[in-house]
């Protein structure tokens, strides 16, 4: 058959791998930032957009979205077109997913800081950049199966199996994640509440790691890995296997982010159970990685570009399997809502895809320019930087987090809490600031990469279309005895439909329940809506992510029921849209600090927390002082709150608001009694309401 | 020099070297169901802990008698070529009695081990670990424990006689083969095939040049995961058929039963039962800087550092909210005043932490201190009749804390 001839695209992946590395250091910027303020607060300038409730969710999104994405993206565009012998399907859609996605990065940004957020963590994103992200990731679908189509390989290989999957299944996450009615063009309510709102974020959050920083990573791995050390893959079983059961296994494990918490018990331990089924599928893609590596060991300790790889595969083996032993519910109940967790998703973060990215970069950018690295020894220098910056990053917090963990639990035999909250705070600063030096060295690394890959392209030309040639696919192969995977891996829409049927079982038998079955949420008739004024309050406290530091899960435990009070019930949380449970305690937990302090201590507290908790690491928030409520917004989001079945009477769209300066002006009058001078449509007052109506609910009842 | 011919001529003193060792091994299992004896309740048997703990036991127990076999073995060959050295150079016996008295010297610390590990178990009875008692828990672990010391005495011993040979292998250089077990354990775990033969196991894919090859799942590998499968249905199982684990809840329920318990037993033995009835004001310097740490961690937030009132009350002036006596303050800060914005803190104090901070604040009364807040309250004078508005403080205070 007549070869042909064509071109691969280069430029696109060029402004990716850009894309990758500005994002990468702008992410890593703002987590320094954020490492910071644990122990100098006023490293958060007593300005809105720069607190940590603001900034920590610019550096998550900008890290998993912007520098992983744009990870991925330079790398699938990079290896689809090689491993299906084509160009990419269309030059102009290639274009539309790069700026579009760009654009988004940016708007997120810009909205993240000014304070526009949905309040579920890495889902902050407000409704109209959620519509945006679902038409970039259509563009890059079209654009991938185009090129899957047009291909002139017949096989599919292992790295294209996960980008499909990968593909399909975060289509599928961030859709259902993401319903959300909108009350204006920048807020909206998510269209789930409390328990069911918390199980389809963690289904979310939890799969977001697994299909947007995991398979399509390892998608990269199986490209990049046996190119750069020249190795056949060591298993083409273990592929399958482990394939197959990373992604079926994978979607379940979403509740084990909610042991102990209000979630129904059966699907906690449905969690655990498919967490720790988890462990050796994951591992697969481990050996798979280092086994290639057999007899090309010797390349590991002269290549940087290998030895990022070996590295971040030992990486994601650790964190795969730390991961499954967190799910253990005594494991978690040390673990969970501490520094413990920050080190466990840094290994897989700064260790999987840093390096892996790093790697690819440093492989890619040469080949691009048709050079070589401009210096190995300095590309070395950043992977023992970076190395060391990953262990001096996370062995405190692990010592933090475990510290903490043992403080909050331990009392004394009288029967007390040993230690107030605070104190186990200030225990583990020293720990945060060690944390902080790793981070800034791996931060070091990464602009002596930027400065490496600088002087490459200096020296090499780029090469924007790559000749290539193959022989177009015949149209009617004759049949030959082949292993049996091999019928689905010339299928490309048949191995996406059961890539997608595989995913949404998981899902569904976890959801479906969770909503149907009333059981699993028992009402409590004492349970009543958020006055108007909570409601703004409520907004206030999503808006400056108080979340990002708070609970609001109070867990059966004796410690937490003797700190904070009844453990929490999940008919509480009814007309939580979104629920706000968190999942880090810097500070404690608030489902029941109604009423536990005056007005005034929180006014106080918001202006500096320093007057009143004095070592508290908390930024001031002193202006929601001045702040005035946004009082035109009650009619709207009374209605929203209609809509989503929260029982307002009908019509109170039209009185809310007086309802909310009656409350506002009691607020003023407790203020006044105090000495306290404060407008009744300050900020404050609706945020102060909103504290002083937690978990006071289910009091009620214990009084009739 | 013929194999057979050495073993008649094992001198008396190596047998008894050898008793010895036999002594050790039939030791370590007498110690074992010494142990196992006590965990044996049928409450402790089902516990997973027990369990594990057991295994790991007879794995020890495993271990200590192949490296004895091992360490025996070593020893017999090694005093034969002594033997032949002996016979050459004659004399030298001094490496048996080395050996005899090594062999006596790590046996020694296991049997007074033995002996120490009942008595300390009979004198911690109080506590417990888990399901299982403190007796049995240290029963456990003493036996794990003098099975690792064997165990680490035997590998010293074997280490002993591998580093004499090493040393005259060093002459012949043949480093190599020691290295090769290891490799081939870490091959066979993972069915490795040599890298040579791996043209065989090419699958004839090739994409943009990676190849691929057939390799066997690692067996390893394969059983971790049918053993994960197996974990997650006895966990569910047990979670939510046999009801066997407690969920959440009840977990609750266990724990603060427990401590219930343990505050119960502390509070008899101590003196710390005082109460807003029985409290008497404390003048002792030692009381009075208790309280004082006490207010400043966790009063000073409203009352300010000298207490001279923030958003709670001045607490150095002459007027009191709610009686300025001992016991109303006492009282007060045990029950708090919630809906005037004083919280209860008796649960993050110990009744004695109260009396020392309550008696501290006593203390500062009249301190005048700087940025005092306004009086608030009832002027309240220390004589005879503050027995009648404590009681009545005290009344109110039980009244609203209902």
């Amino acid at each position: 058959m007549q070869v042909e001839q064509f071109h691969y695209d280069n430029k696109i992946v060029k402004q990716f791998a850009y894309a990758t590395a500005l994002w990468g250091i702008v992410g890593m910027v703002a987590g320094l930032w954020v490492a910071i303020q644990f122990y100098a607060p006023g490293a958060a300038l007593n300005f809105a957009p720069t607190t940590f409730g603001r900034l920590r969710p610019v550096h998550t999104n900008a890290v998993i979205f912007a520098f992983v994405g744009n990870c991925i993206f330079t790398g699938v565009y990079y290896s689809l077109q090689r491993l299906c012998k084509a160009r990419m399907f269309s030059d102009k859609l290639s274009k539309i997913h790069f700026w579009g996605w760009q654009s988004i990065i940016v708007a997120a940004a810009i909205t993240l800081l000014l304070g526009y957020t949905t309040g579920k963590e890495y889902a902050e994103l407000e409704w109209p950049i959620d519509i945006a992200i679902t038409l970039v990731w259509v563009v890059f679908g079209i654009n991938l199966f185009g090129t899957i189509i047009k291909r002139r390989e017949r096989h599919l290989y292992v790295a294209i199996w996960f980008y499909i999957a990968t593909w399909v299944t975060v289509a599928l996450l961030h859709i259902v994640n993401s319903f959300e009615i909108p009350v204006s063009l920048f807020k909206s309510y998510s269209w789930y509440a409390g328990v069911q709102d918390a199980l389809v974020q963690w289904w979310y959050g939890h799969n977001a790691v697994a299909f947007f920083l995991t398979t399509p990573i390892l998608g990269l791995m199986y490209y990049f890995l046996p190119k750069a050390a020249n190795r056949p893959v060591y298993s083409y079983r273990l592929s399958i296997i482990h394939f197959w059961a990373l992604i079926f296994i994978y979607i379940w494990a979403g509740p084990h982010h909610l042991l102990y918490t209000a979630l129904p018990d059966w699907a906690q331990s449905l969690g655990t159970v498919f967490s720790i089924m988890l462990l050796l599928p994951s591992w697969g893609g481990m050996l798979n990685g280092l086994f290639t590596l057999r007899g090309a060991w010797d390349k590991v300790r002269e290549e940087p570009v290998l030895k990022f790889f070996v590295v971040a595969v030992t990486c994601y083996g650790m964190a795969t399997f730390e991961g499954p032993m967190m799910s253990l519910k005594n494991v978690n109940a040390i673990s969970h809502f501490t520094d413990w967790t920050i080190a466990h998703v840094h290994i897989g973060g700064l260790g999987w895809n840093g390096f892996m990215a790093f790697g690819m970069l440093y492989w890619l950018i040469p080949r691009m320019w048709g050079t070589s690295l401009h210096s190995k020894k300095l590309a070395t220098n950043h992977f023992w930087l970076g190395t060391i910056g990953i262990v001096i990053y996370a062995v405190p917090l692990y010592w933090a987090g475990f510290t903490q963990a043992q403080m909050w639990k331990t009392f004394t035999e009288e029967g007390q809490l040993k230690f107030q909250f605070l104190e186990t705070v200030t225990h583990i600063i020293p720990m945060y600031i060690t944390r902080s030096i790793g981070g800034s060295l791996y931060l070091i690394g990464a602009f002596l990469m930027v400065f490496n890959l600088y002087k490459t392209i200096k020296k090499g030309k780029f090469i924007a279309n790559e000749a290539a040639e193959a022989a177009p696919l015949e149209k009617h192969a004759a049949p030959v005895k082949e292993h049996w995977h091999r019928w689905i891996e010339k299928k490309p829409m048949t191995l996406l439909v059961f890539s997608l049927i595989v995913v949404a079982i998981g899902g569904a038998v976890e959801m479906v329940p969770t909503f149907l079955v009333k059981s699993n949420i028992p009402t409590i008739a004492s349970v009543q809506p958020y006055t108007p004024l909570e409601l703004q309050g409520r907004d206030i406290y999503v808006r400056e992510g108080c979340y990002t530091c708070h609970s609001q899960m109070i867990r059966p435990f004796r410690d937490e029921v003797a700190r904070y009070g009844e453990y929490s019930k999940a008919g509480e949380f009814v007309y939580d849209h979104p629920f706000q449970w968190g999942s880090k305690r810097t500070g404690p937990d608030l489902a029941r600090e109604g009423g536990k302090y005056p007005d005034s201590w929180h006014y106080n507290h918001m202006m500096d927390p320093r007057i009143m908790s004095p070592g508290s690491i908390m930024p001031s928030y002193s202006w929601l002082l001045d702040n005035k409520i946004d009082t035109a917004s009650t009619p709207a989001k009374i209605r929203a709150m209609q809509k989503l079945g929260v029982p307002y009477p009908a019509g109170y769209d039209q009185v809310a608001n007086k309802d909310l300066l009656t409350q506002a002006n009691g607020i003023r009058l407790s203020l006044k009694m105090d000495k306290i001078e404060t407008p009744k449509d300050a900020e404050i007052v609706a945020l102060i309401s909103y504290l002083q109506r937690l978990g006071k609910d289910i009091k009620a009842t214990a009084k009739q | 020099m013929p194999g057979i011919f050495w073993y008649r001529k094992i001198s008396n003193q190596l047998w008894k070297a050898m008793m010895i060792g036999a002594a050790l091994i039939c030791a370590t299992p007498a110690a074992f169901a010494a142990g196992d004896g006590q965990p044996g309740k049928p409450s402790s048997i089902d516990d997973p802990f027990v369990i594990l703990m057991v295994i790991i036991m007879l794995i020890l127990l495993l271990a200590i008698g192949l490296l004895a076999h091992v360490v025996l073995g070593a020893a017999s060959f090694y005093y034969q070529r002594e033997k032949e050295r002996e016979q050459q150079k004659a004399g030298a016996s001094t490496t048996v009695i080395v050996t005899t008295i090594a062999l006596l010297l790590f046996a020694a610390p296991v049997f007074a081990q033995n002996a120490d590990a009942p008595a300390t178990t009979a004198v911690q009875t109080a506590t417990s670990f888990g399901s299982l008692s403190a007796t049995a828990f240290y029963a456990i672990v003493g036996v794990i424990g003098i099975e690792l010391l064997v165990l680490l005495a035997l590998l010293y011993q074997l280490r002993t006689f591998l580093a004499k040979e090493k040393l005259k292998q060093q002459l012949a250089s043949n480093a190599a083969t020691v290295q090769k077990p290891r490799v081939t354990i870490w091959a066979k775990l993972n069915k490795f095939k040599p890298v040579e033969q791996e043209a065989e196991m090419d699958l004839g894919h090739e994409y943009d040049g990676i190849r691929e090859l057939d390799n066997r799942l690692p067996p390893w590998w394969l059983y971790g995961f049918y053993a994960s499968i197996l974990f997650a249905v006895i966990y569910l199982w047990r979670y939510h058929v046999s009801h066997s684990a407690p969920l959440s809840g009840e977990e609750l329920q266990i724990a603060m039963t427990q401590a219930e318990e343990q505050k119960a037993e502390y509070l008899k033995k101590s003196a710390n039962n005082v109460d807003e009835n029985t409290v008497k004001l404390l003048t002792d310097a030692a009381d009075i800087t208790d309280g004082q740490k006490v207010f400043t961690q966790n009063c000073a937030a409203c009352h300010g550092k000298a207490g001279e009132g923030i958003v709670g009350p001045n607490l150095t002036d002459d007027y009191w909210l709610h009686g300025g006596g001992i016991k109303d303050v006492f009282k007060t800060i045990k029950y708090g005043w919630p809906e005037k914005g004083m919280r209860s803190w008796k649960d993050d104090l110990s009744p004695v932490q109260i009396a020392h901070v309550a008696s501290y604040i006593k203390s500062i009364h009249g301190s005048n201190p700087p940025n005092a807040k306004a009086q608030q309250g009832e002027l309240y004078k220390e004589d005879n009749s503050n027995n009648k508005t404590d009681s009545a403080a005290s009344k109110a205070a039980v009244v609203t804390n209902k």
